[in-house]
């Protein structure tokens, strides 16, 4: 295959997982300004290596993949910092009030879904995005965090275990929400 | 649910794979089953599907304070940066051995003859602030073009140069000049020197292709000595000038590495007629103001016509 240097097929790369990329690393790292770094780190490193990429490879999930483990080490290095913030932030809410009714509800209960979240163990908190916010399937999770199919789907159910916990004093939620 | 109950505790996970859709379908049968006859788990069910909705809400949500946008921008500039430094090689088999091929967006940026491939590194360290890195496919036509050229099928390397990494401005003039000389010709360093209007910089000269980056398209062979030495190549590759030489019909005295006068055609600088090296006075003329011609094929090829006094297309010079 004769490539020529002009071309350069990484930019379609760019133009269609740049947005879902950054969206995922702001959820994960509940800073935009981390998100906006880390990003383009991701696909400054996915740049470098894309060359040695087999034709075949799901793009995707290969830069899911960069991405969270770009975030992990940020993560390890962040550490007991961000820990002391997000403690801070949940712990608040632990005691859930009683909420009012209607829509205010509805964005009061996402609201504390992302508070639950943020406070989950780190590989339960990235499968959970993964998942349920990008629909990777669970062996591109699997890839991304260095574990198996089946330990990505339990993260993930541990999460919704505990996310559902988290939400059962909100009663009304789960009554309003009635199809 | 009832947590004292291992069976709720053990279906869970297939709740949650029911709510979500993902369930086999004994698993679904089970769940099936189990919420007919507990409540709790009903209860629970339900809440997931709930769940999985509000999720789904997640998933279109707007991100506040995110501008992928800006961070986009920014990337696009960074990338761009990196491409216009980024340096693709590859090392190939070729007639004068291994050799490292580079190439970046603007074109050609080393050539370099191998003893190992572990030589390779040392050389692409001299890109400073390049990003090397190897690909094959990228360079695998330039290679192509120059197989055709040590095999003699083609006579031109019509290659975009990078001469970022060329060491100053002037050695950027040297290499310009050098990359004149046409197919089949010689001329001196001192000619060079001569025609960057810099004539006593002779040695500079030499030196300055002596760190050709780019040799064979930039034919720092087609320079030698005065005297008609061929000096050196490649640091103690004379061998291979002298196989480049020759392939271009250049003939050289196979004892002493010489490219005798007497035998090539001469072009005298400034003329579009080429002469026999006995033409006139021209033998008393210094090198640095000749080019020579190892056949009056090549001579004509660059528009030059035989001299129409010492008429050399009728008294070709014997091989």
């Amino acid at each position: 295959m004769v490539r020529d240097m002009t071309e350069d097929p990484f930019e379609s790369v760019v133009a269609a997982h740049h947005a879902e990329i950054h969206r995922y690393l702001v959820r994960a790292t509940s800073r935009p300004s981390d998100a906006d770094d880390l990003s383009q780190e991701t696909f400054v490193r996915a740049y470098k290596a894309y060359r040695s990429l087999p034709p075949d490879a799901n793009v995707r999930a290969w830069l899911f993949t960069i991405a969270t483990n770009l975030y992990r080490n940020h993560f390890r290095a962040e550490g007991r910092r961000r820990q002391a913030m997000v403690m801070a932030a949940a712990g608040g809410s632990e005691r859930g009030p009683s909420w009012p009714e209607g829509e205010v509800i509805a964005s009061q209960a996402s609201a504390r879904i992302d508070r639950i979240v943020a406070a989950l163990p780190l590989k339960q908190r990235l499968a959970f995005t993964m998942r349920k916010v990008h629909e990777l399937d669970y062996d591109a999770i699997g890839e991304s965090l260095d574990c198996s199919a089946e330990s990505a789907r339990a993260h993930v159910f541990q999460a919704l275990r505990k996310i559902r916990r988290g939400l059962d004093d909100l009663e009304v939620v789960y009554t309003e929400r009635q199809p | 649910m009832n947590p004292e109950n291992t069976t709720c505790c053990d279906i869970e996970p297939d709740l949650v794979a029911v709510a979500a859709g993902e369930a086999g379908a004994s698993a679904a049968r089970g769940v099936e089953r189990h919420v007919a006859v507990c409540r709790d788990c009903r209860v629970a069910l339900e809440r997931y599907r709930v769940l999985e909705r509000m999720v789904a809400d997640l998933r279109r949500a707007p991100v506040a304070g995110a501008d992928p946008a800006l961070s986009r921008a920014e990337l696009e500039s960074r990338l761009a940066d990196i491409r216009s430094r980024m340096v693709a090689y590859g090392i190939f088999s070729s007639p004068l051995g291994k050799i490292l091929i580079a190439r970046s967006e603007l074109g050609v940026s080393m050539v370099r003859y191998l003893d190992s491939e572990g030589a390779a590194r040392s050389h692409l360290a001299r890109l400073a602030g390049g990003e090397a890195v190897e690909d094959k496919a990228a360079v695998e036509a330039t290679y192509e073009e120059l197989l055709d050229y040590l095999n003699a099928r083609s006579t031109r390397l019509g290659w975009p140069l990078d001469l970022r990494w060329a060491g100053s401005d002037f050695q950027r003039s040297v290499l310009a000049a050098t990359a004149q000389l046409p197919y089949g010709a010689v001329t001196s360093y001192a000619g060079i020197a001569r025609r960057i209007g810099a004539p006593a910089s002779v040695r500079a000269v030499a030196q300055a292709l002596r760190h050709n980056p780019i040799p064979i398209a930039i034919p720092c062979h087609r320079v030698i000595g005065s005297s008609g030495d061929l000096t050196g190549y490649a640091g103690s590759r004379i061998g291979l000038k002298e196989r480049l030489l020759s392939l271009e019909g250049v003939p050289v005295g196979l004892r002493a590495h010489k490219i005798e006068r007497g035998h090539m055609y001469v072009l005298f600088d400034g003329y579009t007629e080429y002469c026999l090296p006995t033409c006139g006075s021209l033998s008393q003329k210094p090198m640095a103001q000749l080019t020579l011609f190892g056949s009056r094929r090549h001579a004509e090829a660059v528009g030059l016509t035989p001299c129409t006094a010492c008429r050399p297309d009728l008294h070709p010079i014997s091989a």
